[in-house]
């Protein structure tokens, strides 16, 4: 069984390698000017110069609170509201129209609304994130409840199951996925609009690290910026896939 | 000569003179764990031109296997398989099959899924839509030539696809349980259709089933297999002219007596393991 | 009281609720703090101004125009990769590991980047939305592709399909519910980013740039304009699509 594994595992490795390789000998080939493109030791170089100064961690650092601030607040919302509209029909009735209006916009249209009542300070980078954590969570949790089969009820209802007992064994257990797959989108949406936002309007944050470097014509922290940014961006992305798969392993086994 | 010869007799000639299969040591194993397993063991079987062989047997006996080795859809085996002495290779436009669901593209009408068999065939692009129209009509389903799969009804679906693959006018026609996720009444109407539909183009057909009557209904012979590994257990002479009566007596005689084969000897004492136990009535 | 919720006019009347109580709300808070906050009625004056001056119809085409633009780049592009790399497992090797670490990315976050390369303008904008529509494409026509069930390249063998019919006959029908799918998030993301680049570059015109310039001289009636056009024209778009799906999906059985 060490084998198989073993070589899926050099697989995995095999691709951002050759990748690294491939970027290398592109610049080393002279085909690209400096101001254009730096090999990745260059970048690599000005990620150890920033993390000694502690520059990239104070960045990274302030991204991450931001995202995980606004979207605790923000997911955590949209869990409840999205369960209320489920498990209510007047609350559906009654605010689902206004949801559904509010959810055509796109979450960056309201980053300059914001801009003008919050500033361009913390509470405004983390009303971005919550408010883009906030619609899919919502959506997810009210498919979540509302696709549990009718079936499934009946079922309760011939073993007499309480109503407790019907959330604790049936509900909660059945929406666990789709409610996780929305965490893990909401997770990733909150990130793509943070890294927006921290571009139009911070002072510091991987965002603004990219955009100071533009500004400067660092090309080196411009890719060191977005290396990050993607790193971060698939960490997030597979460890919420991780505990997903964890959590559900009963729909496959 | 006929001044009009009738399309349909010409071509069951044709289909009547060839269309012998062969299959003699047929043997294959499926890697199972990493271990190999016997699913087929020294199958020897003759099939004449213009004949319909049923095979039945408990699931997990090796039939389907059998149909896509004979189909060329799986061409791992050892011994031999013959059709009219080519020895079976790969897969060919002289042997149809039509599986159990019935395939049919569901992004195209029925017409065009019966077409698109034509596609790598000789036939003059002109003739095409002549064919097609007499296949459909073959199999009842004049008036159905712009519906999608979806819009028919599974025993029509089922036809569509018998059409399908009798439109290249394969020398043998291999059935894998092809009206098997039909529900009893269709089932019944559509082995009528196919029992027309044999009488009327002649060409070999083998058909996989578990369903005995059918089976016997059908077949000039019936195959009877046993599982673990897969053998022929017994061939049973159907003698018998088409069309029959469901209610003929030898059919019935015959039925009760494969249902007594199946179900007994060495099954026998596998399917007592496999009885279920109630543990706490027993205890009580 | 189910059964009554059951009918439409007492849905409407329950659904107009929350948005009147907000923008009542929105009124009182108006007077009182007056500058910042525009009541309603200053909206739809706002609304009038920009109708007639001709701003906000130059601003939805110019948006309008960079966002098919960019679809019309990136989504071709996109469905045509994926759909090599379904079929193909070498170009999957090839391109795979290239595609799938540049998407990891924050589309926005390659503003800077290509900004740096081509200047902030026009180029560097289609750039970022056309990529925004060719990762969604690429990825839902891979699946499409990859996703086509053996059962049917099993009939394909049957009846003797060449390479190309098997593509043409097949595998491109059958991946085209994703692809569709694929075509449909493209369009979502390309406005999307249309909207954000236009907000951070703010140069030329369009509805991003407009937001931008409310935001800096102070002019939530514009703003809020501004976000409504937004939204009302992503429902349209979208819903276009949906259409133009179902039409093209005729063969799929009906679907809730």
């Amino acid at each position: 069984m060490a084998f198989p594994q073993g070589k899926a595992v050099a697989a995995a490795w095999a691709a951002p390698v050759a990748l690294l390789a491939l970027w290398q000998v592109a610049c080393l080939s002279g085909l690209f000017p400096p101001q254009v493109l730096v090999p990745p030791s260059v970048v690599a170089q000005a990620l150890a110069d920033m993390a000694a100064s502690g520059e990239l961690q104070r960045h990274v650092g302030d991204s991450l609170y931001r995202l995980l601030v606004g979207f605790a607040i923000g997911a955590g919302a949209g869990m409840v509201f999205g369960a209320a509209l489920a498990l209510s029909r007047l609350v559906e009735a009654v605010l689902s129209p206004l949801f559904l209006t509010l959810w055509q916009v796109p979450v960056i249209a309201f980053v300059p609304l914001m801009v003008m009542f919050l500033g361009i300070d913390e509470p405004f980078k983390i009303a971005v994130v919550a408010i883009a954590a906030f619609f899919p969570m919502a959506l997810a949790t009210f498919d979540g409840i509302r696709g549990v089969p009718r079936n499934w009820f009946d079922v309760a209802k011939v073993y007499r199951l309480s109503l407790l007992q019907l959330i604790r064994r049936i509900l909660l257990p059945a929406t666990v996925p789709a409610v996780l797959t929305g965490l893990r989108i909401s997770l990733t949406r909150a990130w793509v609009v943070l890294v927006a936002a921290e571009l139009l309007a911070a002072d510091s944050g991987i965002g603004q690290m990219m955009e100071m470097g533009r500004q400067l014509f660092q090309i080196d922290v411009v890719l060191a910026g977005v290396v990050v940014s993607g790193l971060i961006g698939f960490l997030l992305d597979r460890g919420a896939r991780w505990v997903e798969s964890r959590a559900t392993r009963w729909r496959t086994a | 000569m006929n001044p009009h010869p009738h399309a349909r007799e010409d071509l069951a000639q044709a289909a009547a003179s060839r269309g012998a299969l062969t299959v003699s040591g047929l043997d294959k194993s499926f890697d199972i764990g990493g271990k190999p397993r016997k699913i087929l063991d020294g199958i020897n079987l003759n099939v004449r031109p213009g004949e319909f062989v049923s095979i039945v047997g408990a699931s997990g006996c090796g039939k389907s296997t059998l149909l896509r080795l004979i189909a060329g859809l799986d061409t791992d085996y050892s011994g031999e398989l013959r059709l009219d002495g080519d020895r079976i290779a790969t897969t060919s436009l002289d042997r149809g099959i039509v599986f159990q669901d019935h395939r049919l593209f569901p992004w195209m009408t029925l017409e065009q899924n019966v077409e698109l068999a034509l596609l790598n065939t000789d036939t003059p692009k002109s003739r095409r839509a002549q064919i097609v129209a007499d296949h459909i009509a073959l199999v009842n389903l004049k008036g159905f030539e712009k519906a999608y799969p979806h819009q028919l009804s599974g025993g029509m679906a089922q036809r569509a696809a018998i059409a399908r693959a009798l439109v290249t006018e394969p020398k043998l026609l291999l059935l894998d349980e092809p009206l098997g996720a039909l529900d009893a009444l269709t089932r019944v109407h559509v082995q009528n259709e196919l029992q027309r539909i044999w009488m009327a183009q002649r060409s070999t057909m083998v058909m996989v089933t578990h369903d005995v009557e059918e089976a016997l209904y059908l077949g000039d012979r019936v195959i009877v297999m046993s599982p673990n590994p897969g053998r022929i257990r017994r061939i049973v002479e159907v003698d018998l002219p088409h069309p029959r009566d469901r209610r003929a007596p030898l059919l019935h005689r015959l039925k009760d007596e494969i249902l007594a084969e199946l179900t007994s000897g060495a099954d026998a004492a596998e399917s007592a393991d496999n009885l279920v136990h109630l543990p706490s009535r027993e205890a009580r | 009281m189910k059964d009554q919720l059951a009918r439409w006019p007492v849905r409407l009347v329950i659904g107009l609720v929350a948005p009147l109580l907000l923008i009542f709300l929105w009124q009182w808070q108006a007077s009182a703090h007056s500058v910042t906050f525009a009541p309603p009625v200053a909206v739809a004056s706002a609304l009038a101004e920009l109708l007639r001056n001709g701003d906000l119809l130059r601003d939805t085409l110019a948006t309008l125009q960079r966002a098919f633009t960019g679809l019309a780049i990136g989504a071709p592009l996109g469905v045509a990769a994926g759909i090599a790399m379904g079929i193909w497992k070498p170009v999957d090797r090839l391109l795979g590991p290239l595609l799938h670490a540049l998407r990891q990315v924050p589309m926005i976050g390659w503003l800077p980047l290509i900004g740096l390369w081509f200047g902030v303008g026009e180029g560097t904008e289609l750039i970022v939305v056309s990529m925004s529509a060719f990762f969604p494409s690429m990825l839902n026509s891979h699946a499409g592709v990859a996703q086509v069930e053996r059962r049917y390249l099993e009939v394909g063998g049957i009846y003797r399909f060449t390479t190309l019919q098997r593509i043409r006959f097949i595998l491109l029908p059958a991946a085209m519910p994703l692809v569709l799918t694929g075509i449909t998030q493209a369009l979502a993301f390309a406005w999307i980013s249309t909207i954000g680049t236009e907000l951070l570059t703010g140069a030329g015109s369009g509805l991003g740039v407009a937001m931008q310039t409310a935001q800096v001289q102070q002019r939530l009636d514009i703003m809020l304009v501004v976000i409504g056009v937004t939204a009302a024209l992503g429902f349209l778009i979208n819903q276009l699509f949906r259409r133009l799906r179902q039409s093209l999906l005729r063969w799929q059985p009906a679907q809730s």
